[in-house]
């Protein structure tokens, strides 16, 4: 029932994840962290099968650090997606795959572009300006695909619109889920990551 | 961590660990389940698989079918299964409670498990769902644990030990363990509860239930939780929420056992009839607000009829 | 088909298992234990035989009972005995009652992807000299009990023993309490209820009853003299005492 959420702006990436971990119908949590800083300029939030979620985000931050420490730099955001796709294809072809979907957000400081990438399970990924895992999908992708301005001026997506717009964008997706969906989550961990670096924000 | 999932598989970090300890002539393969010495008598060292498995396709899919007691009530192997517990955090330490009814099936197999699995003095497990998987695993957690101390001079954290087990279990995940337990205990970093289950899920948290009763222990705990409860407040909230569970809920029942984790350890405060506590309450106890827990003993003599002054009520001389 | 292919999808399935009926059952007093079982092995309406022992001595002072698939059942014992052999000569000594639980623990649960399809009562004297009683489901998980029915009439004896045992939905006289542990006599004629009772109403108890009695060191067994055919199975002249009870029960 894991709902998560991403878009870009100009120069930035906001990523939103919803925070309840739930067993059958009971809610367990409800303030987990399902992003994870994965280097300085890059996020991940991640969805799916209970277990496998935590064990292959932390597999893949553990990685992603040695990289950096071996090499001082860290991976830029299209080679980390590379790779983390990679080995999610890796794991669907063994005898226990990781059932995990992924939306991975990063700023690349060598060319000031935010990336956006979607990978679900079974290692499909796309490069997009907009994404979402879940049942908040089928609510929100519609709404951010629609052009901006025609009823009340904005707040749609636009690939150039400031951090301001961005969020209001996805208070948008979120109070759409909040409207429609039966079982909504209550909370959201909000995170952006832009030419300086990550930071959490309330939403 | 040496299941026969990972033993095959090549792209798990356990693979990688495995490739690590044959560098390294570290061989801790043997020792997993029939621990203990036998001397140097029998050939238990041998390096023969630790887990028997039978010789089919789909060895998770057999076990199923011979021990799944909810698809199938007629199998074979009843596998028992335990049913409501709880731990909270608060001011003053940690509260674990649990029920003490063990089914299989529809019939009561016991009335006096112990859900509360001493792993050491500053750590408790507790067990829900197949009562052996618990047992037997936060056991050998308890072992681990002692390691920990023996090698580090240092007692392990909650945190650690709780994904010690996490990961334990996860490398058997799809083959049909069964539990969901809270690790309870105080470290450095005070008290401390991580909630981990069988499919690999570990969580830290202030408050969980877990168990076919949970929902009913639930209503019972979060109304009456707050950070700042006293002792005695907490031992009373553990043991009303747990004997809730065991009223409402059949799997849920017999009799409720009380731990109190605080710096020094954890101590057992008591063992409570549920029938017990609905007739008379848990006695001169703690906390204890007197009277019995029961709806019926709680609102004997009141009644909600409503009749206008100087009329008596409906059935009322 | 000729060539020895099928015209038609086969379906198969391994079901290695069967249950052999019959029951056992253990009550421990404050310095004894009696574990008891009946002969009968049947699979179905079918009776294979009269006398297949379910209770097994294990050391001077631990006795098992096993009960459920006799097949796996018969292999556990040997294979018990066997792990506490090797104790025996690296050790010098037997292996205690506690420690014998948790070694049936560990080897039930060795098998927890292919379990034993058995259900196990250890019954005997522990090291401080207190009457113990062990019970196990099949995959190893355990308690220590005062009293223990398992197998076929399961559900008829336990409720009995709940009631005679732990005096459950009893009510003492004014002024008494319930005894914490009843005498060697009364133990033994509640297990020889339990069995003819069982004996009864359920189709797979029956033919014969082995009770097996240790007594802790320099305890008497009194009680025991009423029973004319106990036979002493004891190895030291000042350790504990084993004694066994052979009884006859309805064959029809």
């Amino acid at each position: 029932m894991d709902i998560s959420f991403a878009l870009t702006g100009k120069g930035y990436v906001i990523l939103a994840s919803d925070t309840t971990a739930a067993r059958s119908i009971v809610k367990m949590k409800v303030d987990e962290d399902k992003i994870k800083v994965l280097s300085p300029h890059l996020l991940m939030a991640y969805s799916g099968e209970p277990g496998d979620t935590v064990q292959f985000a932390e597999y893949i931050e553990r990685n992603i650090r040695l990289y950096q420490i071996r090499n001082t730099y860290a991976l830029r955001p299209p080679s980390a997606a590379s790779w983390i796709r990679r080995t999610l294809a890796d794991s669907l072809r063994s005898r226990k795959p990781y059932a995990v979907n992924l939306l991975i957000g990063g700023y690349d400081t060598s060319t000031h572009q935010p990336h956006l990438y979607w990978v679900d399970y079974l290692g499909t990924m796309s490069e997009v300006p907009f994404a979402a895992h879940g049942y908040g999908a089928y609510f929100a992708l519609s709404l951010l695909d629609r052009e901006d301005g025609l009823m009340s001026g904005s707040s749609y997506h636009d690939p150039e619109a400031p951090l301001e717009e961005g969020l209001k964008t996805l208070r948008r997706c979120l109070d759409e889920v909040a409207k429609r969906l039966v079982v909504t989550p209550e909370k959201y961990k909000v995170k952006v990551v832009d030419k300086d670096g990550v930071r959490e924000i309330e939403i | 961590m040496n299941s026969f999932l990972t033993r095959y598989s090549s792209t798990t970090p356990e693979a990688d660990i495995r490739k690590a300890k044959e560098l390294y002539g570290e061989d801790e393969d043997f020792s997993e389940v029939m621990w203990g010495s036998t001397g140097g008598f029998g050939n238990l060292a041998s390096g023969v698989p630790m887990f028997k498995l039978p010789s089919v396709q789909d060895p998770s899919s057999f076990l199923r079918m011979h021990t799944d007691d909810h698809a199938d009530p007629s199998c074979r192997i009843k596998i028992k299964h335990g049913t409501t517990t709880l731990a909270f955090r608060f001011q003053g330490g940690v509260i674990v409670a649990v029920d003490s009814r063990a089914t299989a099936g529809s019939y009561v197999a016991s009335g006096t498990v112990k859900k509360v699995i001493e792993i050491n003095p500053y750590l408790l497990g507790t067990m829900a769902g197949g009562a052996a998987d618990c047992q037997y695993w936060e056991t050998y957690l308890g072992i681990q644990c002692r390691l920990h101390e023996l090698r580090n001079r240092e007692r392990i954290s909650v945190a650690a030990a709780s994904k010690y087990l996490s990961n334990l279990v996860y490398s058997y995940k799809g083959m049909g363990l069964s539990m969901g337990t809270m690790i309870c205990g105080w470290d450095k970093t005070g008290p401390a509860i991580f909630y981990v289950d069988s499919d690999g899920t570990r969580l830290k948290g202030d408050l969980f239930s877990v168990g076919s009763g949970s929902t009913f222990a639930y209503g019972v705990l979060d109304q009456g939780y707050r950070w700042d409860l006293t002792d005695e407040e907490a031992q009373e909230l553990g043991r009303r929420s747990i004997y809730a569970a065991g009223h409402r809920d059949a799997f849920s029942g017999n009799t409720v056992n009380l731990y109190h984790v605080k710096q020094d350890g954890w101590k057992f405060i008591g063992n409570y009839d549920v029938s017990e506590l609905h007739y008379n309450g848990p006695g001169d106890v703690p906390g204890a607000t007197g009277g019995g827990y029961g709806y019926d003993i709680r609102v004997a003599g009141r009644t909600s009829t409503n009749a206008p002054e100087g009329e008596a009520g409906e059935g009322q001389a | 088909m000729p060539d020895g292919s099928f015209a038609h999808p086969q379906q198969r399935q391994f079901n290695p298992y069967s249950d052999n009926g019959g029951t056992i059952l253990a009550i421990a007093g404050a310095d004894f234990t009696v574990i008891a079982g009946d002969t009968r092995q049947s699979e179905g309406y079918s009776i294979q035989t009269r006398y297949a022992p379910k209770v097994f001595r294990l050391t001077d002072r631990a006795v098992l009972a096993v009960n459920g698939f006799a097949a796996d059942g018969n292999m556990f014992v040997k294979k018990v005995k066997q792990r506490l052999e090797w104790y025996r000569h690296a050790h010098a000594k037997d292996m205690p009652l506690r420690a014998i639980a948790r070694l049936i623990q560990t080897m039930l649960y060795a098998q927890r992807f292919f379990p034993y399809y058995v259900y196990n009562i250890l019954g005997g004297i522990e090291e401080d000299g207190t009457g113990a009683v062990y019970s196990f489901d099949p995959v190893g998980s355990y308690e220590r009990e005062a009293c223990r029915a398992a197998g076929a009439a399961q559900s008829l004896v336990q409720p009995f023993l709940d009631n005679q045992i732990y005096f459950k939905n009893q009510k003492a006289a004014p002024g008494t309490t319930h005894p914490a542990h009843l005498p060697l006599s009364d133990v033994l004629s509640i297990v020889i209820d339990s069995f003819t009772s069982a004996t009864e109403r359920h189709i797979e108890v029956g033919d014969g009853l082995e009770i097996y009695v240790v007594v802790a060191q320099g305890r008497s067994p009194q009680g025991l003299d009423a029973f004319r055919g106990a036979q002493e199975l004891s190895t030291q002249p000042n350790g504990d005492r084993m004694f066994i009870i052979r009884r006859e029960l309805k064959k029809d």
